[in-house]
């Protein structure tokens, strides 16, 4: 567990390909009235610049560490950054990171658990990735940076409502849920929507992995096996052509970009504990560069603690949360996202876990 | 003497003087006889060094400009758009300045006011070090560093390579080895006539302080818990050599270093506020300060040894003097 001080100054990255309206909601960040000084770290100063703002440009340079750890990857940039803002304590409460639209979030993240200063002195808060519904399943289709910032995200905006229908949102959503079946989508128009739902989420925080919640461990609609219940939200009633082209294995309409998915497992049997976390030490070493998020809530046999984790690529925290409440059902889950998962190995390993 | 500034303390310095001098987070630059310099208006600053009149000190802040301040007032040395200069280097011995501002590097002689140079680089500059003639200039980089004449306009740089991040470097006195702390938990050292590779690891934590003492016989950094001495006797310097470690207490890491560049003798400060001093002939080591506190950020012994000046990261600072 790294020692956070309670000090830490959170941080929140905004992410999305160019136009997709980040820079909207960052100025919506920044202007509202929240009584917050902001630390604002971009690529390109555009069209902000709030006088009570500190505004500091930053050149995306990813470094690689030295530590034999093929995915580690960190941005220098913002260490440097960070490190300088750290001079001016007490200028600013939060810090927000916009990213380029080419930007790989995996590097932005891990800053915050490698470099040893900044973990010491900020907080990463979570990932906020912003898509507009027109254009955003064909930037899936052709770029990886856009897929890896969905699947990367706490939470989605889905920015430019107004410009599509009801029935392409939906296709859209879909397509968003079974890469990030973590990541709440946030519907918007112009970026509007609650900034309670961009900042304060401790995406990355053991202590605030209450719930997986049971309809993201539910395929996504259109998905094979795909159980319609109250969490659905889908209008059963209208007509399901609308995204009939998603039905099937490997839909071959979007096959680009399945490489790119969440896998959900569960476990109604107590977990042990020793086989558990030798599974997922061996699972993040071998996959660790394909695996951009996990989270999960463990029930560990002999352990009236929750067993929570979060990872990182490589990186994982593990630890003994609260107690499983007498009126809870015990239960196991977790959620891995990542390129070009095995989805019977995932559950297999994570089965043979069982005590 | 003890201050409150009540800002992040970036650098402690002496002048030639033997006034100690504070430069702050804040933009402002502190004299111990009590004034207050504006350096950075309204902005932060970043970096600081002595300046080669031994008068003043150096600064690079957030506002892009770089700053000379002197008792009585700021000099504005140069200034660029929208970037930061967080990197600031001088010699006293060819009274050049340089200072880095993302992957650029520009040099300027305290004498005259119409040189300048300008270095580019692929990457951004973390670190800069003038050598001790101040003629050649390292720069350090993600992926080794670059060397330049540092009064020449046109020229190639001599780049040393090494994988990962580099972020600090000191060239030892007799400009044979360039020594980097890097982004990882160790420091690469250069030998500068082969090119040599050395590796000093074993750390358990990032080097932010290093010098050397004792005529260049020894090389201290911080980053562990006490101060890491590395002997630097013969052709090979460190190498095949094991480092001692000085002061070593469990409950801390040696975060800042300072040493007498004559004699066998290291100061230290640690992350919990402690400040000590210790003469390697064997005396042991003198706690200064023994309050704990904020982490020490900055740390300078006088150019007599007879005092040491600290700060830390909440704007405490002081002046101990060393019997």
């Amino acid at each position: 567990m790294p020692e956070t001080a309670p000090t830490a100054i959170p941080v929140t990255v905004l992410t999305g390909y160019l136009g997709a309206g980040k820079t909207t909601l960052l100025n919506r960040i920044l202007t509202e009235d929240h009584g917050k000084r902001y630390a604002v770290i971009v690529n390109e100063f555009g069209e902000i610049g709030i006088d009570n703002d500190l505004v500091v440009g930053a050149d995306e340079e990813v470094f690689e560490m030295n530590n034999g750890c093929v995915c580690c990857t960190v941005r220098g940039d913002l260490i440097r950054v960070l490190s300088g803002l750290m001079k001016r304590k007490g200028r600013f409460d939060a810090i927000v990171v916009e990213t380029t639209g080419l930007a790989d979030p995996g590097p932005v993240a891990q800053t915050f658990f490698v470099d040893d200063d900044v973990k010491a002195r900020t907080r990463l808060d979570s990932v906020t990735t912003v898509v507009d519904a027109k254009h955003v399943l064909q930037r899936i289709a052709d770029s990886r940076e856009a897929r890896e910032q969905i699947a990367f995200a706490d939470q989605i905006v889905l920015n430019k409502t107004d410009l599509v229908s009801e029935g392409e949102l939906s296709e859209v959503e879909t397509r968003l849920r079974r890469m990030n079946p973590l990541a709440p989508i946030h519907r918007a128009e112009r970026a509007g929507v609650p900034l309670e739902t961009v900042l304060g989420r401790g995406g990355f925080d053991l202590e605030r992995i209450q719930e997986l919640q049971p309809e993201f461990l539910n395929p996504a609609h259109g998905e094979p096996g795909h159980v319609h219940d109250e969490h659905c939200g889908h209008d059963h009633g209208h007509d399901h052509s609308d995204h009939g082209h998603d039905h099937g294995p490997r839909g071959h309409a979007h096959a680009e970009a399945e490489d790119i998915k969440g896998v959900a497992l569960s476990l109604d049997r107590p977990v042990d504990g020793n086989r558990f976390t030798a599974w997922i030490d061996k699972l993040l070493a071998e996959k660790g560069p394909d695996i951009l998020r996990a989270k999960g809530i463990i029930d560990v046999k002999g352990e009236d603690r929750r067993l929570v984790f979060q990872a990182v690529h490589m990186i994982l925290e593990g630890d003994l949360q609260r107690e499983w409440r007498p009126d809870e059902k015990r239960w196991s889950r977790a959620v891995f996202i990542g390129r070009d998962l095995d989805e019977a190995a995932l559950r297999a390993g994570f089965e043979a876990c069982a005590a | 003497m003890s201050f409150a500034f009540d800002a992040y303390v970036v650098s402690a310095l002496f002048e030639r003087s033997g006034r100690a001098v504070f430069a702050l987070g804040d933009g402002t630059v502190r004299f111990e006889t009590g004034e207050t310099v504006e350096a950075h208006p309204d902005a932060g600053l970043l970096a600081a060094a002595l300046h080669p009149s031994g008068e003043g000190v150096v600064t690079g802040g957030d506002d892009g400009r770089i700053v000379w301040s002197r008792a009585s007032g700021p000099t504005e040395l140069g200034a660029l758009t929208g970037g930061w200069i967080d990197a600031v280097a001088t010699s006293a011995d060819s009274g050049l300045i340089a200072f880095a501002s993302g992957k650029r590097v520009e040099v300027l002689d305290a004498k005259d006011s119409l040189f300048r140079r300008e270095f580019l680089h692929e990457r951004s500059v973390a670190g800069l070090a003038f050598d001790a003639k101040g003629r050649k200039l390292a720069c350090a980089t993600y992926g080794g560093a670059a060397v330049w004449f540092a009064r020449i306009a046109d020229q190639k740089p001599q780049t040393l390579k090494w994988a990962g991040s580099h972020v600090g470097l000191l060239w030892s006195p007799d400009g044979r080895f360039l020594i980097s702390a890097m982004q990882e938990n160790a420091l690469h050292g250069w030998r500068l006539a082969d090119g040599k590779d050395m590796r000093m690891g074993g750390y358990p934590a990032k080097i932010k302080s290093m010098a050397f003492l004792a005529k260049g016989a020894l090389m201290a950094t911080s980053g562990s818990h006490g101060a890491v001495v590395w002997p630097f006797r013969g052709n090979n310097g460190p190498m095949g050599e094991q480092a001692t470690e000085v002061g070593y207490d469990e409950s801390a890491l040696a975060v800042r270093v300072s040493a007498d560049s004559g004699r066998p003798f290291v100061a230290a400060g640690l992350d919990d506020g402690r400040v000590w001093t210790a003469d390697l002939r064997g005396v042991g080591v003198t706690t200064l300060k023994a309050d704990k506190g904020p982490p020490i950020t900055a740390l300078a012994l006088s150019p007599k040894s007879d005092r040491l000046a600290w700060g830390d990261e909440d704007g405490g600072a002081g002046v101990f003097a060393i019997s």
